[in-house]
């Protein structure tokens, strides 16, 4: 049953790659600007330009370049970057594990401290500390990460404090792992514009399950309090809320790009306006298919949460 | 923004005393910051383009000739250069003590391999423009060599002095460069960072001081000045004017303020209506309050300009008189040229460098007052590159070059930037001598005879030069002011050195 719904939902998102990658290739097509151009800068002259044309397979119809980098793609080769010469899979592996890192480090933080903060909101209806925590968490909601970094870094970086690094600086040859100070701050911001999100939707989403019939039942059967909340309760709550996480997470994909450029973080981010700049097609649309290969995985996962944590899905007909 | 806060929080770090007036000490590393590079930054100082390569071409190698801080070329590699009576062949005399970072010494053919491999029509280099007339280099002994040429040229010597006339041994393969300069490569990442370390086979008597240097690539101001703030790099190139106050009011941080002949004009087809008409262009240039354009665009670090290029240049005509807002005659003369209720025109704008596209933006200010209506068409860069050249009313920048070297750059026939398409014989005809005449006095008065044809009639509005501006930490020594127009004192780190709390 689960099968099966996941084996559609996989074909589906193999259209939704393909249709990604014909409308990435569009726009690029669109973009004004010569890449050799790009490339060169005020030092193109004719005979530099026509040489880098031919490097770049630039001569060649734009069909015929997206068909045999969609080839390539199925024998997981990524193409090779105009503006480098380089293999485009050799540029990304190190961004994106950097990317995929500093998300991951974001999410573990920002997943639990969402739903422990939007429970425990929750449970306290109406008190000092929901309050807080629901006006707070709106506030920070309302805030950019462009501004929300900004203000770290000079809370702790530059003006006020200089107890940590403002910017990402890892050696040739290094992770940014590496350097554990660097990445407290990326982190932070990411984790301050997800976790208000999650703990949010935790506490509307717990609520609504404490108000419901069968947790008063069990209430009034007896059952002890600590109980009716984790076998009761909560697993109600998680379907919804995973859908939330998720879209925070695929959002999350969007906010890094933000959060590289601000931190001179070396992740995907950076990399794709730097190719989006060059007109570096290859890698544009390189960079754009891992980035919907993340959004459609993590979606992926919340329904198969959201199916497993719903009675009605997980035992009834089809959907 | 972070620096406005910067400014409003004052420094938390209390400013320490360094010692660094000299000897320089020997050791330690420094890392670099700018904004800039991409995929394709490249570690082959023949086609240096962005900062980040022309800090590696200037490191990592040498050039026969060099401009020193007050732009006057200098030996480096060749002891001499010296051309014949006309110009046409030139004469170069190599030191006998230079080796390359491998070990081996450099030897005739390796200069004449460097020049075959900048001029080569299968992969012509930044430098082949300049050396289209080199018919051949003929080696005369162990030590010397000529450059023989189709036509004369007594600029030929500063193209040698340009950082990407690079001299490589005759194997040269990018993928694992050697060179001469004072470091060599330790790593590198396009448009991230390169690590270059001591060359421990340096031929040069002063320097380097330090072991080690790191570039690093940033693409944006704010995270740029925040490395320094943090204290994450030692010297950052390239600083907006505006911030100049503000980073300076940090007790920690030095500013280096250069005087350079790195200008940033307006550009006017002169084939093309409305600037085929030179009474337009005279009006244009009396629109321009060049005093505001120094003060708004660079906050007042450059200086003015009187529509001539090459200010260091030794023929510059500093006695013509300074070229100031006259609006009411710009009006006159729009009217004689059949424009009597003003224009319209576009400006076609782009962030090609700092200051490019605020100075159009004041210029469309100050120029309304004259009945010139601008109207700026702000591109991104690739797409301003891609059609560089072809508009009417556009602007530029170069860094400092003299009159010759510029003229063969922007506004000669042939030149591979002539963006105001100018093609006037008088002028023509004047450089044309120059290029032949080996007497200085006599070439400095036919420059100073072709730079007033510009003053009158060219297509270049040169409203003032920009200083450039950089910021470092107090404990660095060895940087000075430097005319060039490339940051960090011309990026000659063979000269810095780290100083010691006092």
């Amino acid at each position: 049953m689960i099968a099966k719904l996941i084996v559609r939902r996989l074909a589906i998102s193999l259209v939704i790659l393909l249709a990604v990658s014909l409308l990435v290739f569009g726009a690029t097509l669109l973009l004004p600007g010569d890449p050799a151009r790009a490339i060169l800068g005020q030092q193109a002259t004719p005979e530099r330009i026509a040489a880098l044309h031919q490097q770049m397979h630039l001569d060649q119809p734009a069909g015929q370049r997206y068909l045999s980098w969609l080839g390539g793609l199925f024998t997981g080769d990524l193409g090779t970057s105009a503006a480098s010469g380089q293999p485009v899979i050799d540029l990304l592996a190190d961004r994106a594990r950097a990317s995929v890192f500093l998300m991951v480090a974001a999410a573990l933080i920002s997943i639990p401290a969402g739903l422990a903060l939007g429970i425990w909101s929750a449970l306290r209806r109406g008190r000092v500390a929901d309050s807080a925590i629901t006006g707070i968490s709106l506030v920070l909601a309302a805030l950019p990460e462009f501004v929300i970094g900004i203000a770290l870094v000079a809370l702790f970086a530059t003006t006020v404090l200089s107890i940590l690094p403002a910017v990402t600086m890892s050696p040739p040859g290094t992770q940014v792992w590496d350097f554990p100070a660097q990445l407290i701050l990326p982190t932070a911001v990411l984790v301050l514009v997800v976790t208000p999100y999650i703990a949010r939707m935790m506490r509307a989403t717990m609520l609504e399950v404490l108000d419901s019939g069968y947790v008063e039942m069990a209430r009034l059967k007896g059952v002890p309090e600590r109980r009716v909340i984790l076998r009761h309760a909560l697993p109600h709550a998680i379907g919804p809320v995973a859908q939330v996480v998720a879209i925070q997470l695929a959002w999350m994909a969007g906010g890094v790009v933000v959060v590289e450029f601000l931190f001179r973080y070396p992740g995907l981010g950076q990399a794709l306006i730097e190719a989006v700049d060059y007109r570096d097609v290859q890698v544009v649309q390189a960079v754009t298919m891992i980035v919907a290969v993340i959004y459609i995985v993590v979606n992926l996962l919340a329904d198969v949460v959201g199916i497993l944590a719903n009675p009605k899905l997980r035992t009834g007909g089809d959907r | 923004m972070s620096a406005v806060l910067a400014a409003c929080g004052g420094t938390a770090a209390p400013a320490q005393q360094f010692d660094l007036e000299g000897p320089p000490l020997e050791g330690g590393s420094l890392r670099v910051g700018f904004v800039g590079g991409g995929a394709s930054d490249t570690l082959d100082g023949a086609n240096a383009t962005n900062l980040g390569d022309i800090a590696r071409a200037v490191s990592m190698y040498n050039t026969l000739l060099y401009f020193d801080d007050d732009y006057v070329l200098q030996p480096m590699l060749a002891t001499s250069v010296t051309p014949n009576d006309d110009a046409t062949v030139w004469t170069a005399e190599l030191r006998d003590d230079v080796t390359f970072s491998d070990g081996r010494p450099m030897t005739v053919e390796d200069v004449i391999s460097s020049f075959e491999r900048i001029v080569d029509p299968e992969d012509p280099k930044s430098g082949a423009a300049s050396l289209s007339h080199l018919r051949e280099m003929v080696k005369l002994d162990e030590r010397t060599l000529e450059f023989r040429l189709d036509t004369s040229d007594t600029a030929l010597d500063e193209t040698f002095g340009q950082y990407t006339s690079i001299i490589v041994p005759t194997d040269f393969d990018v993928a694992a460069p050697v060179g001469s300069g004072p470091f060599m490569l330790e790593s590198f990442t396009a448009a991230q960072s390169t690590v270059l370390r001591r060359n421990p086979h340096y031929w040069g008597a002063e320097g380097p001081y330090l072991d080690e240097v790191s570039l690093l690539n940033f693409n944006d101001t704010d995270a740029l000045i925040n490395s320094l703030l943090s204290n994450q790099v030692d010297a950052i190139a390239q600083i907006p004017p505006a911030l100049t106050e503000v980073i300076a009011s940090d007790q920690r941080i030095k500013i280096l303020n250069s005087e350079t002949g790195m200008y940033l004009p307006f550009t006017m087809r002169v084939d093309r209506a409305p600037f085929d008409d030179e009474r337009v262009r005279q009006a244009f240039r009396l629109a321009v309050h060049r005093e505001g354009m120094i003060e708004q665009v660079l906050s007042g670090k450059g200086t003015i300009g009187n529509d001539m290029f090459a200010a260091f240049d030794p023929a510059y005509p500093g006695e013509l008189s300074q070229r100031t807002q006259d609006i009411a005659e710009a009006k006159r003369l729009l009217a004689e040229a059949g424009h009597p209720d003003g224009l319209e025109v576009e400006l076609v704008t782009a962030p090609i460098q700092a200051g490019v596209v605020e100075a159009a933006q004041v210029f469309a200010e100050q120029a309304a007052e004259a009945g010139i209506i601008v109207s700026i068409n702000r591109m991104d860069l690739t797409a301003y590159w891609t059609d560089y050249l072809n508009y009417d009313f556009s602007q530029s920048f170069w860094y400092t070059r003299n009159f010759l070297a510029q003229s063969n750059a922007a506004v000669m026939p042939g030149a591979p930037f002539n963006e105001t398409h100018w093609a006037d014989e008088e002028y023509i005809a004047l450089v044309e001598q120059a290029r032949a005449e080996v007497d200085d006095a006599a070439r400095g008065e036919l420059i100073a005879q072709a730079q007033e044809i510009l003053y009158d009639r060219g297509g270049y509005i040169i409203w003032g030069f920009a200083n450039q501006i950089d910021a470092y930490q107090g404990y660095v020594g060895g940087f000075v002011e430097n005319r060039t127009g490339i940051p960090l004192s011309g990026f000659r780190l063979d000269r810095v050195w780290i100083g010691e709390a006092a």
